[in-house]
């Protein structure tokens, strides 16, 4: 007990001083640019979680809704071995399809709505899956081949709504709106649509999936030892495939979330330059792929980018230094959780030399 | 140099693995340390060597207490290690890695190979090793990398050298050699502290003998005072279980063939191989390790496809199936390397004990886990096996490395195959985990399943085998039936096939 007592302990100090760093550098960058540092402080909070009825909080959950999804669909992947960083590209596809079908499919609007996300799904999952074949039948790397597929994703999606499918006369790059009665409608008194609803459903099923079924308990131990789950006879490319389209079809779903409950239509670079799926990536590395932890950490970084820019508007610090800030609370963070994993860890180890 | 060692212990967590030990290490004397895996010899040894920092306890040289903060300072002192797994940069010369650390270089920083040369050739005089020191590390043999690791000590004029299982990966003619240079050094004064498993080297090499066990130590004494037989008792902490008898018994169906099997191996093509496995013989494939055995063994199971040739298993053409097919027909494998292939480190012992098992619907409901079932398979399994575990949700890195072993063999055995495919599973085992093991494979063998063993302890292979086959250069070198097989023999087919050296020789 009392090692436990002392763990502990030093687990809080070292929250502690991680906190104090945060502050040390927030002090220093504010005396740099001159803002003012309590308003500075107060803006980062009420940006994430303030707001008139909460309407920050709703924007941080909105943000969640996207972040925390991509993770998951990371998450699943991940732990089965798999290093598939092309979430970008199957999250763009899934908004893709799921705007053109949006547009395009004449019927009644659950029924839009419902083909659209499963079209998006569907889209996602092959796109994932398209990656997989590379690696298992042409010889390149999931790695690569993953991230090289973000690229045509990202300019087929910007070609479809540039040209064929352009909403000529808005001038911008983007899609016709999906019609206004399939979009997803917003909880009552708020501004923040349903659609996390959705991300809640693929996240429960993560996490029962990843600890009670036969297929999440067969990949993760091909995540955890790809040798060992090739010599005990798993069906490895069979896992490897149903893993990658089952991921691809979790960012398909967020594509389809994010248009039809946030932008109503896909605009060019929409899914892109937010960075949710790289925002996931980290997200999911940052609790070490423990499933339950997964959501909590996508909310996590979703409030540091919405209190980030709070404090911008609050006390004028400008944007970059709000950005700066935004990772140097990642960093410590990140530090702190991963060091206490390998803590726990190194405490497990025996003497089995 | 005299190293006494007072009172040292170490922890890890909750783990004592040194648990207050006493030892003198006198000069010109070999010691030799024994115990099973896990007694806690290498971290003793880690710990006098500045690797691990005991908790109590105090290291004194020539009657001097000194404290490493890292083995630096410890080879400073005049210690040298040789670890199990050796610590050298392939890509760099044979010298290049001997002065690495302690370079003779000039004010400028520029390196004298010539000085160091001559350094070298000074300490290794008179020790009969001989090394081309311009050779790329990477191009050597095992044998040859250890000679290295012994130069790099000498270079450094330690005065007390730990060597870790340095057998281990020796032919006997090798093993010869290094004893050879052991003993000419202990004639120049040095200590020598030899870890090692093995009793007959202790017998055949050690002034001193001490034993662990659970981390204590049980005895340390000269080598005349004590005998092979009390040795082996204070390892394993009590009496030394019976030799096993051998079945005589007819030989079943062809279980296993290969015919004209080639394989790509690492440099070298493996075969052509052709040879066959019986229902209720083992056969053993010896061979010193990196003569093709390892491709053999995964072409075989289905980690590697063939370049040409056939495996059949129950009359059934295999080499192009998967390894799940092939364990379905009838086929289990216990590979050499439980960390990463034997095991999956980061599941529970009861996650590895299921894993690969054919009879889905015992464990699962639907898409679902049946945890239960599983917990109580991995409890069977636990008991059956007497695997030491906290319980089939432990991790299963928290066991040892028999333990860990034994959860492997118990795993693939309870598939009761007609085929086991057994990759050297005693390595790095302690006694009483190699008794057991070898007596499940006897067991199989005797209930008339085939079983290939594939080993580099001769040892294991002399005293299971009913047939040896002998891998040299990725050929099978020769055939020796278990009954008039011979050390020496097995030995000189392992280093060369017959019929070339003879050529060689004329």
């Amino acid at each position: 007990m009392k090692t436990l007592r002392g763990i502990l302990s030093g687990e809080a100090l070292s929250w502690a001083g991680a906190v104090a760093a945060i502050l040390a550098v927030f002090l220093v960058l504010m005396l740099m640019v001159g803002a003012p540092i309590i308003e500075a402080l107060q803006g980062f909070f009420s940006g994430a979680f303030g707001g008139r009825r909460y309407a920050y909080l709703m924007t941080t959950l909105s943000r969640t809704t996207l972040i925390a999804g991509m993770a998951i669909s990371v998450m699943l992947s991940f732990r089965a071995g798999l290093f598939n960083i092309g979430g970008e590209g199957q999250l763009v596809v899934g908004g893709l399809v799921a705007a053109l079908v949006g547009v395009l499919l004449p019927g009644p609007p659950l029924f839009v709505l419902t083909a659209s996300i499963l079209a998006a799904m569907v889209a996602g999952g092959l796109w994932a899956l398209l990656a997989g074949v590379l690696q298992l039948y042409v010889g390149v790397p999931l790695l690569v081949g993953s991230l090289l597929l973000n690229y045509p994703a990202r300019y087929l999606a910007s070609y479809m709504v540039a040209h064929p499918y352009r909403d000529v006369q808005s001038g911008m790059i983007q899609s016709h709106l999906v019609p206004m009665e399939t979009w997803l409608p917003y909880f009552p008194g708020t501004r923040l649509d349903i659609g996390i609803l959705f991300v809640g459903v693929a996240a429960a099923f993560a996490i029962v999936y990843s600890y009670t079924t036969v297929h999440g308990y067969h990949s993760r131990l091909n995540g955890l030892s790809p040798d060992f789950a090739r010599a005990v006879g798993l069906p490895v490319k069979k896992l490897t495939l149903q893993t990658l389209a089952m991921s691809g079809a979790i960012a398909g779903l967020v594509g389809a979330v994010a248009v039809f409950g946030i932008h109503h239509r896909y605009i060019d670079g929409m899914l892109v330059q937010p960075l949710y799926a790289w925002t996931g990536i980290i997200a999911v590395l940052l609790v070490n792929m423990v499933p339950w932890a997964v959501p909590l950490s996508g909310f996590f970084f979703a409030a540091v980018q919405t209190g980030a820019a709070g404090m911008e508007r609050a006390a004028s610090v400008p944007k970059e230094i709000a950005f700066i800030m935004q990772a140097v609370i990642i960093l410590f963070v990140a530090s702190r959780v991963s060091g206490a994993l390998t803590a726990s860890s190194t405490r497990r180890e025996t003497d089995n030399v | 140099m005299r190293v006494d060692l007072s009172g040292i212990t170490v922890r890890f967590g909750p783990v004592t693995a040194v648990d207050d030990v006493s030892l003198g290490i006198e000069p010109g004397e070999i010691h030799a340390v024994l115990g099973e895996n896990g007694a806690g010899k290498s971290t003793l040894m880690n710990a006098l060597f500045g690797l691990v920092r005991p908790e109590s306890g105090t290291i004194s040289v020539d009657g001097k207490e000194r404290q490493w903060t890292s083995p630096q300072d410890a080879i400073g002192a005049g210690l040298g290690m040789v670890h199990q797994h050796f610590m050298l940069q392939d890509s760099m010369s044979v010298l290049e890695n001997i002065v690495l650390c302690s370079e003779p270089a000039n004010s400028l920083g520029f390196i004298s190979f010539a000085e160091a040369r001559r350094h070298l050739d000074e300490r290794a005089q008179g020790h009969g090793i001989a090394l081309p020191l311009d050779r790329q590390v990477g191009a050597l043999s095992v044998g040859e990398k250890q000679v290295v690791e012994i130069l790099k000590l000498l270079y450094r004029d330690a005065r007390v050298l730990i060597l870790d299982e340095p057998t281990s990966v020796l032919t006997p003619q090798e093993k010869d050699r290094l004893f050879a240079v052991l003993r000419s050094f202990r004639a120049e004064g040095r200590a020598i502290v030899l870890i090692t498993h093995k009793l007959d080297e202790v017998m055949e090499i050690a002034d001193h003998v001490s034993v662990m066990r659970g981390g204590r130590l049980i005895s340390s004494e000269p080598l005349s005072a004590t005998s092979k037989d009390r040795i082996a008792r204070e390892i394993i902490g009590g009496e030394l279980p019976p030799t096993r008898e051998r079945k005589k018994r007819p030989l079943g169906d062809v279980v296993l063939s290969a015919e004209n099997l080639e394989i790509a191996g690492r440099g070298f093509t493996v075969g052509p191989l052709s040879f066959s496995v019986r229902a209720g013989e083992i056969v053993g494939i010896a061979g010193v390790s990196g003569n093709g055995q390892a491709d053999l063994v995964e072409a075989l199971v289905g980690l590697k496809r063939p370049l040409a040739g056939t495996v059949s298993l129950l009359d059934q053409r295999i080499e192009q199936q998967d390894i799940e097919a092939r364990r379905h027909i009838g086929m289990s494998y216990i590979p050499e390397d439980r960390q990463r292939t034997g095991l999956a480190l980061g599941a529970t012992a009861s996650e590895n004990a299921n894993a690969g098992r054919d009879d889905r619907a015992a464990f699962a409901r639907g898409p679902f886990l049946n945890r239960g079932a599983m917990a109580d398979f991995a409890r069977a399994l636990i008991d059956r096996f007497r695997i030491r575990v906290a319980g089939p949700s432990a991790a299963a890195d928290t066991m040892s490395g028999g333990n860990k072993q034994k959860l492997v063999v118990g795993r693939e055995l309870a598939r009761n195959t007609p085929l086991v495919i057994a990759e050297n599973p005693t390595w790095g085992v302690d006694i009483g985990a190699i008794d057991f093991i070898y007596g499940e494979l006897m067991r199989m063998r005797d209930e008339g399943h085939a079983v290939l063993l594939i080993s580099t302890e001769l040892d294991e292979i002399l005293a299971l085998s009913d047939r040896i086959l002998v891998m040299y250069e990725g050929r099978i070198a020769g055939e020796v039936s278990g009954e008039e097989a011979d050390r020496d023999q097995i030995g000189s087919l392992m280093t060369s096939r017959a019929a070339d050296a003879l050529a060689e020789v004329a």
